[in-house]
């Protein structure tokens, strides 16, 4: 989870103050990150004192606007440039709740997809009315995009599931 | 304002041994405005349950009504279907000899519509779904979401209040997809009817509502209408 990236990305198109970066931060991430301001605040320090940021003159009202450095773009650029690695991904307690239920030789694990795939299905209708309401740019229907494909890929495992359970029945 | 009403319906293809129960006793109620998705695995009866809500076929029991008909009693299906049935088939069932645009004409032609005024509509249905650059190819000289976008383009001409889809997004990458789904949204917000069957749960999720059809049964739906869905 790469804030300090997020802000170095806003950072390379111009100068901010610290409420800018956060309002146009979850813009872009279609408000799915919520960022409060003291995190954003904590984040520029960090940044100044790695010497990727820095902070300007105040204005009248106090504020200070940032300014990327170069060692900012030459940070920014490597990040950009470097795969995501594919992580250990954290405990699915879905994933445990099934492999219990069918280890345990329960009788409703069928009763168990059943129900998920309905939840499932009733987020993925959220997403998909937030996806087509959303009209703040393509960054932020493409990060509704990636919450559609992980639902659409747990309702996938959820029909394998199901078609593996009844063959072995 | 329920449009479509399906009570009790079974069909069994063939007879004896061999007989098939491709639907088991299914209700189901589509609303004017509605788009209501069929999920299930092959085999299910996700395209028998849509040839019979759009008259293609008859229940072996059951009752099917469109608006305020009864299929039963209504003798020309296919002139009901014309007027008031989209449909876009699985094989998508385009006419080869029939260049895009003619294919899209011919249902309103069919229905008695002049050649001009019906090539006039073909063009404005087939600029919806962005083909309007296809009218004078023929089918064979289309690609496969090309052709599908044509079929696509046939269900919307003339207005129709019943649109049915079956696999419309089968040979489409996922961008042109929820594209389709778009226009099916928005005629089904201009007040028409849409069935549509899917194995893609993001194509589902447009709809207000799925169905997940078992074994010729209704196994589960979303039923509760969701309160944000407009
Ligand atoms: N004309 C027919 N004659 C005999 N059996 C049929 C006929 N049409 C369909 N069936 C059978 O009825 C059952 C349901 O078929 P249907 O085509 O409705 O499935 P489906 O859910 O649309 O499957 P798919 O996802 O593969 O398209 C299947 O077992 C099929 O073999
Ligand atoms: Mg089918």
């Amino acid at each position: 989870m790469s804030i300090r990236h997020g802000l170095l990305a806003l950072l390379s198109t111009g100068s901010r103050h610290g409420y800018q970066l956060r309002v146009e931060f979850e813009a872009s991430t279609g408000a799915t990150w919520p960022l409060n301001i003291g995190q954003v605040y904590t984040t520029l320090s960090r940044l100044e004192r790695d010497g990727l940021v820095e902070p300007g003159e105040s204005d009248e009202q106090g504020r200070v606007a940032y300014t990327i450095t170069a060692a900012g773009r030459e940070e920014l650029a490597r990040w950009f440039g470097t795969p995501v690695v594919q992580s250990d991904r954290p405990r699915d307690e879905l994933v445990i709740k099934l492999a219990m239920a069918v280890a345990a030789g329960r009788a409703d694990v069928a009763e168990v997809i059943h129900k998920q795939r309905t939840a499932t299905m009733r987020a993925l209708q959220r997403l998909t009315t937030a996806k087509r309401a959303a009209t703040d740019g393509a960054a932020q229907r493409l990060v509704i995009d990636s919450m559609i494909f992980q639902a659409e890929a747990e309702q996938r495992w959820l029909d394998h599931c199901e078609a593996v359970l009844k063959e072995e029945s | 304002m329920t449009y479509v009403r399906l009570a009790g319906v079974t069909r069994v293809h063939g007879e004896g041994a061999t007989a098939v129960h491709a639907l088991k006793g299914v209700s189901l109620e589509l609303d004017v405005g509605e788009l209501v998705a069929v999920m299930g695995p092959s085999g299910s009866g996700k395209s028998t349950l849509l040839n019979l809500a759009g008259g293609l076929d008859r229940p072996t029991s059951g009752t099917v009504h469109i608006g305020e008909q009864d299929l039963a009693g209504v003798r020309d299906l296919a002139a009901l279907r014309r007027r008031s049935v989209g449909y876009v088939f699985q094989d998508l069932n385009l006419i080869t000899s029939l260049t895009a645009a003619e294919n899209v004409m011919l249902p309103r032609e069919l229905d008695g519509v002049r050649s001009g005024r019906a090539r006039q509509e073909a063009m404005a249905v087939l600029a919806e779904v962005d083909s309007a650059d296809l009218a004078d190819r023929f089918p064979e000289e289309l690609s496969g979401g090309q052709r599908q976008r044509i079929a696509i383009a046939r269900a919307l001409v003339g207005e129709r209040r019943l649109l049915l889809a079956d696999e419309p997004t089968g040979a489409l990458d996922t961008r042109t997809g929820d594209e389709i789904l778009r226009i099916l949204r928005a005629r089904c917000d201009a007040g028409a009817a849409v069935l549509l069957v899917t194995h893609e749960p993001r194509y589902a999720a447009w709809a207000d509502r799925v169905v997940f059809l078992r074994d010729g049964m209704i196994a589960d739906t979303t039923d509760t209408p969701l309160a944000s869905a407009r």
